[in-house]
């Protein structure tokens, strides 16, 4: 009788920790499971895919006559915009000029990728010359002023900025005010807003990314607050269009609706989805480079514009 | 069983648990650290 209760015993606790455990993984562990490729979890995209001068690449290519010559402006960014940067580096700088070792761009090269907080550090610092990203955060534009740099931004294409939920959320469409207010706190439930009976999970970017500054903007001085209790209920974020749809194709999210429209390409040229926010190729005011004014101007462009809108993107006309 | 023998193993089966709890906690702060937003809501219900 001893024994029994003793092994009894011993495969009780034996069983209370592979349910603790089994729990943990199945609550927190698995949502964390990232399927994507190490360089998309590291870079945030796959380089490699998106790379000038290759021809299996998934850039925009075009063959410009307007090539640049003599000193070449560095040119780095976001992400979501690193194809269409690609693509202007591929169109008018000279083939020699980019170097890639399988990772990452060479310190000479023309090319770098060091995503929107990194481009931003690096025209302030003087490593880049002209980065294309979306508007910079206050901080990033306190960084420039504390070295002394005034940051020229030229809009060269438009994007919408969409909110994401798990495919299988029946919400597809929300206001622009219930996104607000369920980014205060103020709304804490699917069901309040047509959907489940589940806690909102409100997700936030990283301090600096181009997307968080732009949901800054978008909550105008709202202050964002993510409850705990959305730990254990359905998730919303937020990202730009093409980011979603055109880089990371992950089938299992889906965008919402804002305020009824959705960001279909056609809504986000006319203007109808209520969030289009222009993207700009910024450089440092005064740099004499007089390919920083020549590259700017071929982005403008039809040609430039044309590898805006061929690479997913809203072009300015 | 002796009560040494079954204390051995009670002990034992404790710090394989508490270990693999540990090492659990400590994969699932490296996968969050690294995870992506789209991911995270593809992974959610």
């Amino acid at each position: 009788m001893k024994l029994i209760k003793q092994i009894s015993l011993i495969l009780f606790v034996t069983a209370m920790f592979a349910a603790f455990d089994i729990a943990v993984y199945n609550i927190f562990t698995k949502r964390y499971i990232n399927d994507t490729s190490p360089e998309m979890q590291a870079k945030s995209i796959e380089l490699s895919k998106y790379l000038p001068f290759d021809e299996n690449s998934g850039i925009v290519k075009t063959d410009s006559a307007a090539k640049l010559s003599g000193d070449l402006p560095v040119i780095d960014g976001a992400a979501a915009l690193y194809p269409v940067f690609s693509g202007f580096v591929n169109a008018v700088y000279p083939s020699d000029s980019v170097s890639f070792d399988g990772e990452n761009f060479a310190p000479d090269s023309a090319l770098q990728f060091h995503n929107t907080r990194g481009a931003y550090a690096a025209i302030v610092d003087g490593t880049a010359d002209v980065v294309i990203c979306a508007a910079p955060s206050k901080e990033q534009l306190e960084y420039a002023e504390q070295n002394g740099v005034e940051l020229e931004l030229v809009p060269i294409g438009r994007e919408a900025f969409v909110f994401i939920v798990n495919k299988n959320n029946p919400v597809d469409d929300l206001t622009v005010e219930q996104v607000r207010g369920i980014y205060s706190g103020d709304i804490e439930k699917w069901s309040e807003v047509g959907g489940e009976n589940r806690y909102i999970d409100a997700l936030q970017r990283n301090e600096g990314s181009g997307s968080q500054t732009a949901m800054l903007s978008f909550m105008d001085g709202i202050p964002m607050k993510r409850s705990l209790t959305g730990l254990f209920g359905s998730a919303i974020g937020f990202s730009f269009r093409y980011y979603v749809e055109g880089i990371v194709e992950n089938s299992d999210v889906k965008m919402l609706s804002l305020n009824g429209v959705y960001p279909s390409p056609e809504n986000i040229a006319n203007e109808s989805y209520p969030l289009v926010s222009s993207f700009y190729a910024v450089y440092r005011k005064g740099d004499d480079n007089p390919n920083i004014t020549a590259l700017i101007d071929w982005i403008l462009s039809d040609e430039g514009q044309g590898i805006v809108e061929k690479s997913g993107y809203a072009p300015l006309k | 069983m002796k009560d040494k023998v079954f204390y051995g193993i009670l002990t034992a089966v404790c710090v394989v648990g508490v270990i693999s709890v540990i090492a659990l906690v400590a994969y699932t702060y490296a996968l969050y650290s690294d995870c992506s937003i789209i991911s995270y809501i593809a992974n959610r219900g």
